[in-house]
């Protein structure tokens, strides 16, 4: 309350003063027209006075000039320089009521210009001010007294006037002067109440405005949070929206390339990016490649696309090559600051700045790394950056999604093709064992000038190389049952060489560079020098005017695991053995379908398209990996990678003799191809075995159990009802000390897990000639007994190790 | 100052006229006929005094107050080689434009001169046998109009009654001026 009441004070005041220096200027102007009238007047009247015909200035005319301005000028210019004074308005007051004086007398007397006297009464009262009212009345009081008695003509225009016309005067004077100081008083309680109106108005408005300022401080606030919260949201749904968009792309993309171009654009699209970059890592050759780049439709970004595909980065180089070797993101704000960005020509010529890239991880290995740049300088941004973490590992589970379905669909394929050769491979080696065993019985029961002797040789190199072609489809589809030893590569490049030189021809050299300190591997020697062979072949075919084929061997250490065409090779130690050579070399494309089975660019009856799919399958089979690396026209190598182990060699059973091995001992030959069977029979009785024969499984029980027990059952694997592996168990399960050798050309993984034959037993693989079929029962035979024979496994594993 | 310059306005207001010797008998040698049935007042004026408007404005309220029974003349001082413009002023017109009062020129003041007129406003009532009555102004002061001694005794005097006054202070600019210098010069 104190401070409306100061206020109200303070506004009184300020609308007096400001009403006062309003009155000062008016009586300024007032004064001044008086003034001026008054000297016009006399110019009119009196402007001169006469002696005769002479005349001079009347003094009425020096009496307006000089005692209207000694009135006038003090108040005027008190009023001008010193406005709103109490001094000012007292002095104003007194001047105005002596221009009243003056002008009666002036007029002498007249009753009509005492009017005056009131019109400036009323006007005083302009001031507000019962003071001046009071100064004024004082005046007239005074000048009516003194010129009524002294001089009554002057301001009453008569010689003589009683005193109490004097008094009347005054009286009329007092009279209008009450008047004006209740109008007065009235005006200033009015003033009062607006001043406090107005102070009361002012509180509330400041009051409000308070208010107002809290509230709007508060609204700014809530509208800062609402803002942070609609950037936060802004940021989540930009994050989620590009997640989604890539996640949408990434479901839907039948291939990385395609993903990768679209999500480089939609990624660059979303967040603002001019241009974006897939670098696809290549561990073979240490190197990241443009596996896809993507630049928005600018003439500057297109020429840093072009720029930008032929370049690799090894690890630590450039933003990607940091980003490959640390596994980290990384934010470089404006990349033409940054010295340890290389592509200065391709930046400058996009007009780009600021950069980030970020990993694609499979677990912790980077498999590419996915750069954006922009046009902009860009200061770090950790929302994005997270981001596009997420996105690098949603890329990441894309790409080990796409290397599994990879995986899945070679397997599938391998698998139908393996089926297929599986199916073919059972009947049709029956019929190749038929054929070339008794192609080789014809061959020892004719004379060795019999005319027939040749078409039989023929009849049986033809079964033999139709054995071979099965035995490709089966080794690619890895349905082929590998019988692995310990072998050193050396010795096993060594004893194909003499046989490769031939092969590849006199055009070709023939260099190897074997590693002294060679580690052993364990694999089928015959199906390692078949890939060798088959590589051999693929060289000299790719050089058909002559080159250098280098076969060398080195131990290696794979310190990562890592990834290639659909295969992984676990961190460890290999023997890699590389065939190179110096011949037309292959496109990427080519090398994508290199290891297909079936694909073939050597023309049509060349090649069979199945070589590299056998060699691939061995490989891998064997537990490695091959892998090529080959520009065009520079020539190409081939990386075999086997799993190195400490087991010592195997001796070399390797024995061939022209005569078949004779025996005894009675053999149970149960076969369902009647065809196959009735071969067996007749080439084991020709060398003295005591035969019988089964046609199926129970039937062959049946015997075991009537007859003496038989020292070795020689047994087809697939057969209908029963198979010769369940067979086999049944016969140890009867007679532990039995002999079992199974028979077979394709085994369905009956005796095998993943293709390599189950530890202890004894096979002989279709077509059989026989030669082969008469060493191998005369090695079963020979070997001894099992000491516990409770299970066939456990009981062929003692016979064979023995 | 003020005080100052309304004590100097003060003194000149008061201060009179100078009067000459004025004939107690109509003088023989004038052109300013007597009327000899009724009482005579002549005034002699300044045409361009300011001050005598005053004097017209009391002579005009004097004729009012005595309701006739004079014959009113009033001569206009008009100097040599002076057109008539120079002398047919407000102040002629509004002296002309009084019932009763006849204007007339007074070339080089020679009236005025004979009696004895020295002052704008000189005002002398003559009986109808040519005896001066009374002589002065008829203002309180130079310019001032209201009642004054000079209107109130000629007014008691047309009434027969005798006046406290027969002369009085007369308060206007000087009637002739260097003219009468040298004409004081010429008589002497």
């Amino acid at each position: 309350m104190d401070t409306i009441a100061e206020r109200t004070a303070q506004l009184f005041q300020e609308q007096h003063q400001n009403i006062i220096r309003h009155a000062d200027w008016l009586f300024a102007r007032l004064m001044v027209c008086q003034w001026l009238f008054g000297l016009g007047l006399a110019l009119w009247i009196s402007p001169r006075t006469w002696a005769g015909t002479a005349s001079s200035v009347h003094l009425h005319v020096w009496a307006a000039i000089l005692l209207g301005g000694a009135v006038t000028a003090v108040p005027v210019l008190l009023a001008i320089f010193n406005p709103g004074k109490t001094l000012t308005r007292h002095v104003i007051a007194v001047g105005q009521m002596l221009m009243s004086a003056l002008l009666i007398h002036l007029t002498g007397g007249r009753i009509e210009t005492h009017f005056h006297v009131f019109g400036s009464l009323a006007i005083l009262a302009f001031y507000r001010d019962w003071r001046i009212l009071i100064s004024a009345s004082a005046v007239v009081f005074v000048d009516h007294i003194l010129r009524g008695i002294l001089w009554p003509e002057s301001v009453y225009g008569v010689l003589s006037a009683p005193i109490w016309r004097s008094f009347e005067h005054a009286g009329w004077v007092v009279f209008e002067v009450t008047f004006l100081l209740l109008s007065i008083r009235k005006s200033l309680s009015e003033m009062h109440l607006v001043a406090e109106r107005q102070a009361k108005m002012e509180a509330l408005k400041e009051s409000i405005e308070q208010t107002v300022t809290e509230r709007t401080t508060e609204l700014a606030k809530a509208n800062e949070a609402l803002r942070a919260e609609n950037a936060e949201r802004d940021r989540a749904e930009q994050k989620l929206h590009t997640e989604y968009a890539v996640s949408r792309i990434l479901a839907k993309s039948p291939s990385w390339e395609q993903a990768m171009r679209e999500v480089l654009q939609t990624i660059c699209g979303i967040m603002n990016w001019d241009a974006g970059t897939f670098w696809k890592a290549d561990y073979g050759a240490g190197v990241l490649r443009c596996g896809e780049v993507w630049s928005g439709p600018s003439t500057e970004t297109d020429e840093f696309k072009i720029l930008n595909r032929p370049v690799t980065f090894a690890r630590n180089v450039g933003l990607p090559g940091r980003v490959w070797a640390y596994g980290q993101s990384t934010w470089v704000r404006d990349i033409v600051q940054d010295e340890s960005f290389p592509r200065t020509l391709a930046t400058k010529q996009g007009g780009l700045h600021g950069a980030f890239a970020f990993p694609i991880l499979i677990g912790k290995n980077v498999v590419g790394v996915v750069e954006l740049l922009s046009r902009e300088i860009r200061d770090s941004d950790d929302n994005l950056l997270l981001s596009l973490n997420n996105i690098g590992n949603q890329l990441g589970q894309f790409f080990e999604r796409k290397r599994i379905e990879g995986h899945l669909f070679q397997s599938q394929k391998m698998e139908t093709v393996g089926r297929l050769a599986g199916g073919v491979a059972h009947d049709f080696n029956n019929l190749l064992t038929v054929i070339g065993g008794y192609c080789d019985l014809s061959l020892l029961e004719l004379p060795e000038n019999d005319p027939m002797q040749g078409n039989i040789v023929e009849i049986h190199r033809a079964a033999k190389r139709a054995g071979a072609l099965t035995g490709q489809l089966l080794a690619f589809s890895r349905k082929q049952v590998l019988q692995p030893r310990v072998l050193n590569l050396n010795e096993a490049v060594q004893n194909m060489e003499k046989m490769l030189r031939r092969l590849i021809g006199e055009d070709i050299d023939l260099s190897t560079v074997f590693e002294s300190s060679l580690g052993h591997v364990k694999a089928d020697p015959g199906q390692i020098e078949q890939v060798i062979m088959n590589l051999a072949v693929n060289a000299r075919d790719a050089m058909p005017r002559g080159g250098k084929l280098t076969i060398s061997t080195s131990n290696v250490v794979i310190d990562q695991r890592s990834n290639l065409r659909n295969r992984t090779l676990e961190a460890g130690q290999y023997i890699m053995l590389a065939i190179s050579d110096n011949g037309m070399g292959m496109s990427e494309e080519v090398q994508s379908h290199l290891f297909e089975p079936f694909f073939t660019t050597k023309g049509l009856g060349k090649g069979t398209g199945l070589g590299l799919a056998t060699c691939h399958g061995i490989i891998c089979q064997s537990g490695g990996d091959i892998r090529v690396y080959s520009e065009p026209n520079s020539g190409t190598t081939f990386k075999i990678y086997l799993p190195r182990t400490d087991a010592v060699l195997d001796a070399n059973g390797n024995h061939e003799a022209k005569l078949l091995p004779k025996g005894s001992e009675s053999i149970l030959v149960v076969e369902d191809e009647p065809a196959v069977r009735t071969l067996a029979v007749r080439i084991l009785r020709q060398q003295g075995y005591q035969v019988q024969e089964s046609g199926n499984a129970f039937e062959a029980l049946e015997l075991i159990r009537k007859n003496a027990p038989f020292q070795l059952v020689l047994t087809d694997v697939i057969m209908p009802q029963m198979s010769g592996k369940s067979l086999c168990d049944q016969i140890m399960s009867q007679r532990p000390n039995s002999k079992v050798l199974l028979m077979s050309g394709y085994t369905d993984d009956a005796l095998a897990h993943h293709g390599v034959l189950d530890e202890g037993l004894s096979f002989l693989e279709k077509p059989f000639s026989a030669a082969q079929l008469t060493r191998k029962v005369r090695d079963v035979l020979d070997a001894p007994h099992p000491r516990q024979p409770t299970h066939c496994n456990s009981n062929i594993t003692e016979l064979v190790a023995a | 100052m003020v005080g100052a310059g309304f004590t100097v306005l003060a003194r000149y207001q008061n201060a009179s006229g100078t009067v000459g010797r004025t004939p107690s008998d109509w003088p023989a040698q004038t052109r300013v006929a007597l009327d000899q049935k009724r009482n005579t007042l002549v005034m002699f004026a300044h045409p361009q005094c300011p001050c005598s408007r005053a004097s017209i404005e009391e002579l005009n309220r004097l004729l009012a107050r005595c309701h006739g029974g004079v014959t009113v003349q009033v001569w206009f001082f008009k100097p040599a080689g002076f057109s008539e413009d120079w002398t047919r002023t407000s102040l002629w017109r509004s002296a002309a434009a009084i019932p009763g009062v006849t204007v007339y020129d007074d070339p080089d003041g020679a009236q005025a001169r004979l009696f004895g007129a020295e002052t704008s406003g000189y005002v002398l009532l003559y009986d109808p046998r040519g005896k001066l009555r009374f002589r002065g102004g008829i203002t309180g002061s130079r310019g001032h109009a209201g009642d004054n001694a000079g209107e109130d005794a000629i007014v008691s005097l047309l009434d027969g009654q005798e006046p406290n006054l027969s002369q009085t202070p007369v308060y206007g600019c000087s009637l002739l001026g260097e003219c009468r210098a040298s004409f004081q010069q010429s008589a002497q």
